[in-house]
């Protein structure tokens, strides 16, 4: 053990125990964290990074057992741990910031009980004292108004500030090493960017060791020291974030980077993905575990399991084309980092957009309007709204063949704009007109008839399937749901299998057998059945892996070029987006803020809170850290709105005529609509 | 309902030797001439002035009767659900903390059991074994008024055959809410920050996890209130469940109007209690109020 390491794993190998045999979920994993330093865990969803925090802390699930290997922290081994042992280390030594802080934090308890409850091992403490050490922390962690807020409860946190409140219970009792288990991952950019300022600045105050579990790589490279990359249960390549990042020698980690659309900086091509499944783990793989998925995969790397070769320094790999010795493979250059052959985008497919028909969809001043409490109610407690206005006179078009990207952090009405657009939530005021014809007059019945030719694609792919359904069966539905007689059912639903690169075996599989990327392939399968002209995709890339995100845009981008088929696409994924919109609206408290070309607002914001969004999305690429976070604050709730324009409580141009004055919509010469009364570019 | 039920109010109130003048009369004052309707309507508003009626045979106003009444219904059902809950939770409390163990099998069977069986048929073999056999236990009557003994000695076999069955349900509800509080995120992160697993299960997860069982005693208490005519008939005891009985055997409407209008209206109260604790144990529910 090298007393500069806080921890060191080494040759952990955990097993899950499931009804079809034993899932081998890490093999052999070793690694460093230094002390002082920040380390992240990278990996996509199945690559075994939460089951090392889990495994450290011996909090594994009921059926995960640890079949071997040392965890040394701080010179002892955790798995000799005694139950009293483990529990003062817990909390104490090393203390977790948790993925979602909506679920995992207590509902029925105050954040003063929780934390005090967590300081139960300071017995000379009174319990006034550990309420004022508690706020001590959390003013810290950048929780304003703790006198009060300490004795609040979870559900009365915003999002941001309950993770905040995580974070102030992690650092509680002062531990050795801080680790944060996805720690943005439920968070909007904007809020993501504060957290990762907060942990970095943290980090330097308190001289502590953190370790980062993510799949988001422009978080790793912002914040990270070190980088440990895992695949499918190994670690296959650590090193500095620079190594890492800049001179990446393993296929996986190369490829992943490549798969980051925030890293794909041109716009006009398919983005890159990497073809095939995560390996079935029941099986202990004999060669290396990446082998069949990776494109320079030699007859040796299905046999042989790859020695682990240092680079440089810690830099190391699992790799046999690192091996300097072989002859008849050629020589390791031949995997130096090169930009991959995928298919640039063909230029025919540009102008498929028909700017000589109408618009296919054209909505004007719509507004949406919820009740949030009703008449008795509201006479009961004076002075509250009763009303909130979930969208905001919004007007925007779209023409055939064209991608409109609608993009704002949650709660900006995003969702609730695409389903009044629908018809599936009233509007209030204001008009829909698609394909010549006013929705907003039409009777229910008649609007059914009209959605065959607007689909809808759900949030959530699993979720949004009927469990009990072949997935044959849910993509004939939409064929019985609008009476459509195909004479053979069958064969319409092999045909969309084919149009969504779908294997005719998954017919008769059942959606909890599916992966997410091909659970989002049925959706697609589902929302194209009748033909439709208009598509609204509902957060289409949430929850998937950044291998398969391209995977998903790719298909929707080709089926697009041969359907001629217009897209809606609702998403807070600002980099996913950038590749597949045309035009943009940028929507902020059921406002469209900002309105035009994708590309033009990308490279110059004309808002300052696109500007700021635009900037929130953290860089893969550790030379573009930022210093200053673009944002502060949250988004204001809907029942207060701020005066003058909604955004100058946040805007960091903001002048006096802003906070009184709201600006009307003003064109810019590029065709860009804006509401702002100082636009950033002229 | 009552109405559909063979049998005119008016010739039982009356006999049958009454003339047509007589029961002419009769119907009139009693308001029976008239619609159906109007005579709901005459009803409720002589209950909003605490008026429930007269008893038909012996003209006692109802009120009285249920006023004597009900405090009997009243304590078998708390005695009922209180020895039901202080056995029921911790059974199921257990049980979850120790999935597949003896003791969880054990209760999985026992909640199966007493929930299957009848609330007659334990009540007749609890008679048989504690007071013909063992002759340990009074079989009918509630004891005499004003020896609180004697009165408790009464009720221990009516609560014991009333409750059985909800030993089961509540064990059942206990320890399904406490398997999936425990599987939740934040009792992995109340672990992960090393607190006692005494606080943990006690502190945290049984504070969610009682949260849907306090909302099913208040059902469950309801339920006994009218639920509990079995034990009431086979253990002779006074109390609702007796008197709606033996009042729609002999036709008194009034009577049944009234003991039906009070036992309902207590359960309404019983659930707003019930769920006002909810509020008062999740801060949740208290701000969406």
């Amino acid at each position: 053990m090298d007393t500069k390491n806080l921890l060191e794993i080494r040759n952990l190998n955990v097993d899950f125990k499931t009804p079809r045999g034993r899932v081998h979920a890490l093999r052999e994993v070793s690694f460093n964290a230094p002390k002082g330093k920040i380390v992240g865990i990278v990996g996509e969803s199945g690559s075994g990074k939460s089951t090392v925090i889990w495994a450290m802390t011996q909090l594994l699930a009921g059926n995960g057992v640890v079949e071997g290997g040392e965890i040394y922290f701080n010179g002892k081994n955790v798995l000799d741990f005694s139950e009293d042992e483990l529990r003062a280390f817990r909390g104490e030594e090393a203390s977790i910031v948790f993925q979602d802080p909506m679920t995992s934090q207590i509902p029925v308890l105050s954040y003063s009980q929780q934390m005090s409850d967590i300081a139960y091992r300071q017995r000379n403490k009174s319990f006034r004292e550990k309420i004022e050490h508690s706020k001590q922390i959390m003013r810290k962690v950048g929780i304003p108004d703790t006198e009060q807020r300490v004795y609040q409860y979870p559900h009365q946190f915003s999002g941001g500030m309950r993770q905040r409140a995580g974070i102030a219970m992690a650092l509680l009792m002062n531990p050795l090493m801080l680790i944060g288990d996805e720690p943005t991952t439920a968070l909007d950019v904007t809020m993501e960017a504060q957290i990762i300022h907060l942990l970095r600045s943290l980090q330097e105050e308190l001289k502590s060791t953190v370790m980062i579990v993510s799949h988001n790589l422009g978080l790793i490279a912002e914040l990270c020291d070190e980088v440990v990359v895992m695949y499918a249960g190994e670690v296959v390549e650590q090193g500095g974030i620079r190594q890492i990042f800049h001179n990446a020698k393993h296929p996986y980690t190369q490829a992943l980077l490549e798969c980051d659309p925030a890293r794909v900086s041109n716009r006009a091509r398919f983005l890159p993905t990497i073809p095939g499944d995560l390996p079935d783990l029941h099986i202990r793989p004999n060669g290396c575990v990446f082998a069949p998925r990776c494109k320079y995969a030699l007859q040796r790397c299905e046999q042989d399991r790859p020695e682990t070769y240092v680079i440089e320094g810690t830099h190391n790999t699992k790799c046999h084309l690192l091996d300097s010795s072989r002859d008849q493979f050629g020589t390791s250059s031949t995997i130096e980092r090169q930009v991959s052959k995928t298919e640039t985008y063909d230029s025919s497919l540009k102008n498929i957009i028909d700017f000589e028909k109408p618009p296919i969809l054209n909505v004007e001043n719509l507004n949406v309007r919820f009740e949030i409490m009703g008449p008795l109610q509201a006479l009961l407690r004076r002075n509250r709204k009763r009303f909130v206005d979930a969208v905001l006179d919004v007007s925007l078009h779209l023409r055939q063949g064209e991608t409109l990207g609608l993009v704002g952090e949650s709660g900006s009405g995003k969702t609730t704009l695409g389903r009044a657009i629908l018809g599936l939530v009233p509007s209030s005021r204001g008009s829909v007109e698609f394909d010549g014809r006013l929705l907003t007059d039409l009777s229910e019945s008649v609007l059914r008839n009209l959605r065959q030719d607007m689909a809808m694609m759900f949030q959530d792919p699993i979720g949004s399937l009927s469990p009990r359904k072949t997935v044959g069966a849910l993509i004939a539905e939409p064929f019985s749901l609008h009476r459509k007689d195909k004479k053979n059912l069958e064969e319409e639903a092999r045909k969309l299998c084919d149009m969504v690169n779908l294997p005719h075996s998954f017919l008769n599989r059942y959606p909890h057998e599916l992966s997410g990327g091909q659970a989002r392939r049925v959706g697609v399968a589902r929302a194209l059945a009748l033909e439709p002209k208009l598509i609204i995709a509902d957060e289409p890339t949430a929850g998937l892996d950044v291998s398969v995100q391209g995977e998903v845009l790719n298909l929707m981008r080709d089926l697009q070029a041969r359907r001629k088929l217009s897209y809606l696409i609702v998403t807070h994924n600002l980099p996913v987006i950038r590749h597949i919109c045309d035009r943009l609206a940028i929507m902020y408290l059921g406002r469209i803020v900002e309105q035009g070309n994708g590309e033009m607002i990308f490279q110059k914001p004309a808002h300052p809170y696109t500007e700021a969004l635009v900037h929130g999305v953290p860089q893969p690429d550790p030379d573009k850290r930022r210093n200053l976070v673009s944002i502060e604050g949250e988004v204001p709730s809907l029942t207060n709105r701020p005066s003058g324009c909604e955004f100058h409580n946040r805007c960091k141009y903001v002048q006096e005529k802003c906070k009184t004055l709201m600006p009307q919509e003003k064109v810019l010469p590029d065709g860009r609509t804006v509401q702002c009364h100082f636009p950033l570019i002229n | 309902m009552l109405h559909m039920i063979p049998g005119d109010p008016v010739s039982i109130a009356l006999g049958p030797r009454a003339t047509p003048e007589i029961q002419a009369a009769y119907a009139a004052k009693m308001h029976l001439d008239k619609p159906l309707i109007y005579q709901f309507l005459i009803f409720m508003g002589n209950v909003l002035q605490g008026d429930l009626g007269a008893d038909v045979f012996s003209d006692r106003s109802v009120t009285t009767t249920m006023a004597e009444q009900l405090p009997f219904t009243v304590t078998l059902a708390v005695s009922a659900i209180g020895w039901a809950a202080l056995v029921g939770i911790p059974l199921g409390c257990l049980s979850a903390l120790k999935p597949n163990t003896w003791l969880d099998r054990f209760t999985g069977v026992l909640s199966v059991g007493t929930i299957a069986i009848p609330s007659f048929l334990v009540s007749i073999w609890a008679i048989l074994l504690f007071s013909v056999t063992l002759r340990w236990m009074p079989v009918i009557g509630a004891g005499e008024s004003g020896n609180i003994l004697d009165q408790v000695h009464h009720l221990i076999l009516p609560a014991f055959a009333v409750g059985l069955g909800w030993v089961g349900y509540l064990a059942r509800m206990v320890r399904a809410s406490m398997l999936e509080v425990m599987g939740e995120n934040y009792i992995r992160s109340a672990r992960a920050f090393g607190l006692r697993s005494r606080t943990i299960i006690f502190r945290y997860a049984l504070k969610v996890a009682i949260l849907p069982t306090i909302t099913l005693i208040g059902i469950g208490f309801g339920s006994l209130l009218s639920g509990a005519v079995f034990a009431e008939i086979i253990f002779s005891r006074p109390g609702i469940g007796k008197l709606i009985y033996d009042m729609v055997l002999s036709r008194n409407f009034p009577v049944i109007q009234g003991a039906v209008l009070v036992t309902v209206g207590l359960y309404v109260f019983v659930t707003l209690i019930a769920d006002l604790v909810v509020s008062w144990l999740d801060p949740r529910v208290r701000d969406s109020l």
